[in-house]
């Protein structure tokens, strides 16, 4: 038997190239059969329009400016909306998880309102505050601030001991403590509360758009399927998996860069 | 009060702290109620925009002794547990493939992860073309959305059985057979677990979703929409809390499960 | 190069077929853009019944051997033959211990051991039978139901020896089995090894870096050096298996002369000059 190196093909796709390319054949292959099946009309249009009514679609509305126009107003709103619950949230987790007497009294409360469908209160919130931007921004502020009040709470209370002592041996102020002790070392949970909040976030936009706006990613695709324009609505589903790639993306090397510069997680 | 030490105060972890916690914990949610009560009470609302605790009791009475709540609340339930129960089997299935094999994990772990990108929402407009909008196209959806966490966490969990457990099989000369149920299975079963747990909270919220967007057939998100179509209020508030209390249902019982599932862990 | 047999009389090579034959075994790893060597020119020749250990410094290839003789790696040059045979794969005919004691946490002490029964063909009856009397042999007959998070890491590399030796494999495979013990315990293992070992009368090949541990139990001591991992010298040990003194002048001589070979105790003594 021959012995020495490895199969150069094995050793190929390893390699970031090549583990690209092997990711590709499948929806390369699933491309190609969509293609044929539209062009054979195997399928109705209305159940598969072609590929290239679709790309059309995307075309068209690229050219016009509505694509634009329509992500941004989406992109603000997740923003706006993320940014305050996701503040908000921050603070009351930091608040609960280093106070246990307010956790003792707010759990409970907290706990159940987390079940509260953030979707379900978007019929309330839109008699509360019409239909307009404040209700949207309202909904998705509050189905991010959920996620991050229950990871910050949790990874506050979980800074170990030791820290705490720590930083009282150093005879550390509470807020130094607090900003270059605790926080530091909740950084992980910290963010994966954040990551799931924006998850949250982005969802509930889409879904409150699809619902109840006039503009937005998600009302294009609402306006796509009252017109039985099908080649639009699965543009835009396919227009709403690259900027929800973008925006996971932007979250996961922000992340990085701060773990890193924060040393190993502990 | 330093927050030092307060901080150091951590509970006990107790699932029923007894005692002072378990006043404190009332005390919130009781002084809410009082406070909304009071404003109904003095009229600093119209009723028809908040109406009081009291009326919205009354309306949960109405609806319960009218029948048809009994049917929405089972026409939510079974779609929750329908769409769980075919999402997590697919998922199963999909997450054992990517987990156990080489191939599958670099042909289609890439289309699966871009899938993943696109929000679950923007499939309803898509599955109600193509499912209709009545009870195919609901739990078609919910299917939909319990398919993704457990095809996630089952892949996760069998890359994360050790190597060495892995090699182990080899070393026992195990078939395929032997090694999913020897070493694959019981190893990924708490990253499974959880998996399940999320796909059911995920069910759960597709359904109310569900009905509310696809609001043909009886269940509870259509009743919510039909508060809103009529502007009653408390007809809305009704639902809402009993879309809120079947959803810690479920979480409950999803969190259950997967103790159970774990239990060998711990011991 | 080649294994100096010592003292062994010329006219044994030709009465018996080795039980295990390692023919000019060479491997080399790819790594990282590399060929990084780790074995050249192995050869060695092990009787039936025969307790073979490797020692040898980190890095000296001694865990890759064993794991071509197992049959996990068939990427290398040259030949291991089994009872004439070319090793393809693992098989039951051969039992490993590993250093770690890789017991499935989800199996009971007795689930583990009759997981190594799992493609033996044998009945249930038969199967539940040499649980029982392998736990027994390891000294754990009560701790059947045991789960490994309950057992200590003695009794887990205990359980790790009764699968290994299960289904009475003709070769025992040991990778450093004692290395992640206290050293209480692993005199205490050594004893129960021994004597194991001599009540099956398994062919064993023990890889470890402990020298006492492998003048104590083996026949012949092959001294691996590293870089690539080649024979250094193979030492025999002429002790009686069957009561082996620790503290006797014999057992220190041959572990001194092994030590030599591995030029520790030259330095220890220039250090002293």
């Amino acid at each position: 038997m021959s012995g020495g190196r490895r199969g150069t093909l094995d050793e190929a796709f390893r390699s970031w190239p090549g583990r690209a390319i092997l990711g590709l054949i499948v929806p390369v292959l699933l491309g190609v059969v969509w293609f044929v099946t539209a062009q054979k009309g195997w399928l109705p249009e209305q159940l598969l329009p072609s590929p290239v009514a679709v790309w059309q679609a995307l075309a068209d509305t690229a050219a016009s400016g509505d694509l634009w126009t329509n992500s941004l107003i989406s992109l603000t709103r997740v923003g706006e909306g993320f940014a305050i619950g996701a503040a908000v949230g921050l603070i009351l987790g930091v608040v609960l998880g280093l106070s246990r007497r307010a956790r003792e009294l707010v759990d409970p409360l907290f706990l159940l309102l987390a079940q509260v469908p953030p979707l379900g209160l978007i019929p309330l919130a839109i008699l509360a505050l019409g239909v307009d931007e404040a209700m949207k921004v309202a909904v998705i502020a509050w189905a991010s601030f959920i996620p991050v009040v229950l990871n910050v709470k949790q990874g506050i209370g979980d800074v170990p001991r030791s820290l705490h002592e720590l930083a009282e041996v150093l005879t550390f102020d509470p807020w130094y403590a607090l900003t270059r002790v605790v926080l530091p070392a909740a950084v992980p949970p910290i963010f994966t509360g954040l990551r799931e909040g924006l998850a949250n976030a982005w969802q509930t936009m889409v879904a409150a758009e699809l619902f109840a706006s006039t503009e937005g990613l998600g009302y294009m695709i609402t306006l796509g399927r009252q017109l039985f324009q099908f080649d639009m609505v699965l543009a835009v589903v396919l227009v709403l998996g690259v900027v929800g790639l973008a925006v996971n993306g932007t979250l996961a090397l922000v992340e990085r860069r701060l773990l890193r510069w924060q040393g190993q997680a502990a | 009060m330093s927050w030092i030490a307060l901080a150091r105060e951590r509970p006990a972890g107790s699932l029923w702290p007894g005692g002072r916690p378990l006043v404190l914990g009332f005390a919130l949610p009781a002084l809410l109620l009082v406070v909304w009560q009071v404003i109904c009470l003095a009229r600093w609302l119209p009723p028809y925009i908040l109406p009081s605790p009291v009326a919205v009791v009354e309306r949960f009475a109405t609806e319960l002794a009218d029948g048809r709540f009994g049917q929405d609340v089972w026409a939510s339930l079974s779609r929750v547990l329908k769409g769980f129960f075919f999402g997590s089997a697919a998922g199963l299935a999909f997450g054992l493939l990517l987990g156990l094999s080489r191939w599958a994990d670099r042909l289609l772990g890439p289309l699966f992860m871009a899938y993943r990108q696109i929000a679950l929402f923007a499939w309803v407009p898509l599955l109600s073309m193509w499912f209709g909008g009545g009870e195919t196209g609901k739990v078609a959806f919910v299917t939909l959305s319990a398919f993704a966490p457990v095809v996630v966490n089952t892949w996760r969990a069998i890359r994360a059985i050790p190597d060495p457990l892995n090699e182990l099989g080899a070393v026992l000369t195990f078939n395929r057979l032997d090694h999913v149920s020897l070493i694959a299975l019981p190893g990924a079963l708490p990253g499974i677990a959880t998996g399940l747990r999320s796909a059911m909270i995920y069910a759960w919220l597709a359904t109310v979703g569900a009905e509310l967007f696809l609001d043909i057939a009886p269940g509870m998100g259509g009743r919510l929409n039909e508060g809103r179509d009529k502007f009653e209020v408390d007809l809305m508030l009704v639902a809402l809390v009993v879309l809120t209390g079947l959803g810690l249902l479920f979480s409950q019982a999803a969190a259950l499960i997967e103790r159970r599932l774990v239990r060998w862990r711990t011991r | 190069m080649n294994s100096h047999v010592g003292n062994q009389p010329a006219f044994e090579a030709i009465e018996f077929t080795p039980a295990l034959e390692i023919d000019h075994v060479s491997k080399t790893f790819y790594v990282a853009g590399r060929n990084v060597e780790v074995l050249r020119n192995i050869s060695l020749s092990v009787r039936p019944g025969e307790f073979v250990a490797i020692v040898g410094a980190s890095g000296c290839g001694k865990s890759t051997l064993l794991r071509l003789v197992l049959g996990l790696d068939t990427d290398y040059e040259g030949d291991i033959r089994l009872e004439g045979e070319r090793v393809r794969r693992p098989g039951l005919d051969r039992g490993m211990v590993f250093q770690e004691h890789r017991l499935l946490p989800w199996l009971t002490a007795a689930g583990n051991v009759a997981a190594a029964l799992r493609r033996s063909g044998l009945p249930a009856p038969e199967r539940a039978r040499l649980v029982t009397e392998h736990l027994s042999l390891v000294g754990l007959g009560n701790f059947a139901h045991a789960w490994p998070a309950q057992l200590s890491g003695g009794m887990s590399q205990r359980v790790a020896i009764a699968r290994a030796l299960v289904n009475r494999p003709r070769f025992l495979l040991l990778d450093e089995p004692l290395g992640a013990l206290d050293a209480l315990t692993r005199l205490r293992l050594q004893d129960e090894l021994s004597r194991i070992v001599q009540r099956e009368n398994s062919t064993v090949l023990l890889v470890t870096h402990d020298v006492d541990e492998a003048v104590f139990l083996a026949d012949r001591i092959v001294v691996l050096q590293p870089d690539p991992g080649r024979v250094s010298r193979i030492v025999n040990i002429d002790l009686d298996r069957r009561n082996r003194d620790r503290s006797a002048p014999a057992f220190l001589r041959l572990r001194d002369e092994v030590l030599d070979v591995l030029g520790v105790r030259r330095t220890a003594r220039e250090a002293a000059a």
